[in-house]
């Protein structure tokens, strides 16, 4: 019964997968014979490939057709034309070959439909800006993309926050684009950022609150947390959540009310144990003192 | 109390020292706890998370150890009323202008100004700084433990205006108060109790709350002289 039901689903799987009209002449391994070998960034590691999600994929059906002399004939034919389009849209964001990132879009059109609307596709596809992410920027390199269950995925709940980090710790990029410098570092502190670091399966990352492939501006109506959605994201996991809870995370840089306490409650941390140790210190110098010079001294 | 002299004086009852046991116990479990996520960016912290059975559990073991403090501490309130209402209750863990003097006396002591140690009374200077820290500790740490545990009902209590700061305010308190918790007994309650050479290993008044006279005589001789009523030397 169980097997019967896998089978089914794999047919269903690779009946999903479009397979390129132009059947390559050329299956991964003659590209791997001389970039599995190579240094540097045209060197793709054959064992990591492989056990990579798209490892059994030839090499050209997403690099259709690589630029160069040494590569004729190693072509799996043109780009469909939606491919080329967004291949072109996105030039200035992916130079290496914008028609392998684009490629992902063939296989995983809802993803994309997705990711076109969020702040991000925006930026990247109608902005034609080289910031914000395309697939790989999050995924990491097809190469090497793992499911996100595994624990070497980018995008697994443990590791997308360093992911996100990548830009959205960059001071220049939260000035361009107006969102708290410190967002991660106070995400990082929080409760929600320490037990996810400590392996809270059920801390929120960044995307819990704030989507993923969807994801919009906090300036935006849609976004998942502006106003009333706000209450709703947050809802998802404290029950009863209203206006008032929901102003307990915005990511902004420390209160000074909050930074003074701080302050006060360290000096007074500091101060009785400054008291203590010397308290201590000077019984244990006392006590010596009376058993070395004062024996029996003020003991009965 | 000028009854036959014993040996043995009885400085905590029964209850005290299951209150203590609780007490120590509770703490013990909330630093341990605790630890792994004030320091979750220290490298073993999630190794030590896991040794509790994971972030999950490690919560859970806290917020029940904190509630059984929390009764613990309700509990030592009811005790003391119970006493005051036997006529039981002795002020002797007051702070008093004494312990002034006494720390004073004990300084010079300490740096040879004076021969003798200080007329200690029932409870010494630092035996008080050892209750009434629970207390400071139940206050700032126990309020604010309360207060992130239910953070939706709780920030209705709050105005708005508090609201960007005071749950890092809270934070703050819990977190480095527990640490001077820890530090304080770690340290000074280590010390006094467990490895001053009077004591070591142990003061085993702990377990069977009783005092030989000896060292009643020796530790705290104002109680000593009021008992066998000497009065002041």
């Amino acid at each position: 019964m169980r097997s019967w039901l896998n089978i089914v689903i794999l047919l269903l799987v690779f009946m999903h997968v479009p397979i390129p009209a132009v059947v390559a002449a050329t299956d991964s391994a003659v590209c791997l014979g001389c970039h599995g070998a190579m240094e540097g960034a045209a060197k793709v590691d054959q064992a990591l490939y492989s056990k990579s999600v798209h490892g059994a994929f030839d090499c050209v059906n997403c690099h259709v057709s690589p630029k160069g002399a040494q590569h004729q004939g190693l072509t799996s034919g043109k780009a469909d034309k939606a491919v080329a389009d967004l291949a072109a849209q996105i030039a200035q964001k992916s130079t290496k070959d914008p028609i392998a990132q684009a490629s992902c879009t063939g296989c995983h059109p809802e993803a994309y439909e997705t990711y076109k609307k969020s702040v991000h596709g925006q930026n990247v596809i109608v902005k034609r800006s080289s910031d914000g992410p395309v697939c790989t920027n999050c995924h990491g390199s097809p190469h090497l993309i793992q499911p996100k269950t595994s624990k070497d995925s980018q995008v697994n709940h443990f590791n997308v926050v360093k992911s996100c980090g990548v830009c959205h710790e960059e001071k220049v990029m939260a000035e361009k684009y107006g969102f708290s410098p410190l967002v991660m570092e106070r995400y990082i502190e929080s409760f929600h950022g320490r037990k996810l670091k400590i392996g809270h399966a059920g801390a929120p990352s960044c995307v819990n609150c704030h989507g993923s492939h969807d994801i919009k501006s906090r300036k935006d109506p849609a976004s998942t947390v502006s106003g009333e959605n706000k209450i709703k994201t947050c809802g998802q996991c404290h029950s009863g959540a209203n206006a008032k809870f929901v102003a307990a995370i915005t990511h902004q840089p420390l209160h000074p009310i909050a930074h003074w306490s701080e302050l006060g409650l360290i000096v007074l941390t500091m101060s009785v144990f400054a008291f203590i140790c010397m308290h201590v210190l000077l019984d244990i110098f006392a006590d010596i003192r009376d058993r070395l010079f004062r024996k029996g001294g003020s003991h009965e | 109390m000028n009854k036959t002299m014993t040996n043995e004086i009885e400085r905590f009852d029964l209850s005290a020292r299951v209150q203590h046991v609780i007490m120590f116990t509770t703490f013990l479990l909330l630093s341990f706890t605790g630890w792994g996520l004030k320091y979750a960016y220290q490298e073993p912290a999630s190794a030590w998370i896991r040794f509790w059975g994971g972030a999950k559990m490690a919560g859970i073991i806290h917020r029940v150890a904190g509630i059984t403090m929390l009764i613990d501490f309700i509990y030592h309130q009811f005790y003391l009323l119970n006493l005051a209402r036997k006529r039981d209750l002795s002020l002797s863990l007051v702070p008093m202008p004494k312990d002034v003097v006494d720390f004073f006396h004990n300084m010079m002591y300490f740096f040879g100004l004076r021969k003798e140690k200080p007329y200690f009374g029932k409870f010494n200077y630092m035996q008080k700084f050892d209750y009434w820290a629970v207390y400071w500790g139940m206050f700032i740490i126990g309020t604010s433990g309360f207060f992130l545990a239910f953070p939706v009902l709780i920030s209705n209590l709050f105005p708005t205006w508090t609201l960007q700061w005071v749950w890092d305010v809270l934070f703050t308190m819990h977190s480095d108060e527990a640490l001077l918790a820890i530090v304080f007994i770690l340290i000074f309650h280590f010390y006094n109790e467990h490895l001053k050479p009077d004591v070591f290993p142990m003061n085993w008044m702990w377990l069977t709350g009783k005092m030989s006279m000896e060292q009643l005589k020796h530790h705290h001789p104002a109680e000593y002289d009021r008992m066998t009523g000497k009065g002041k030397k």
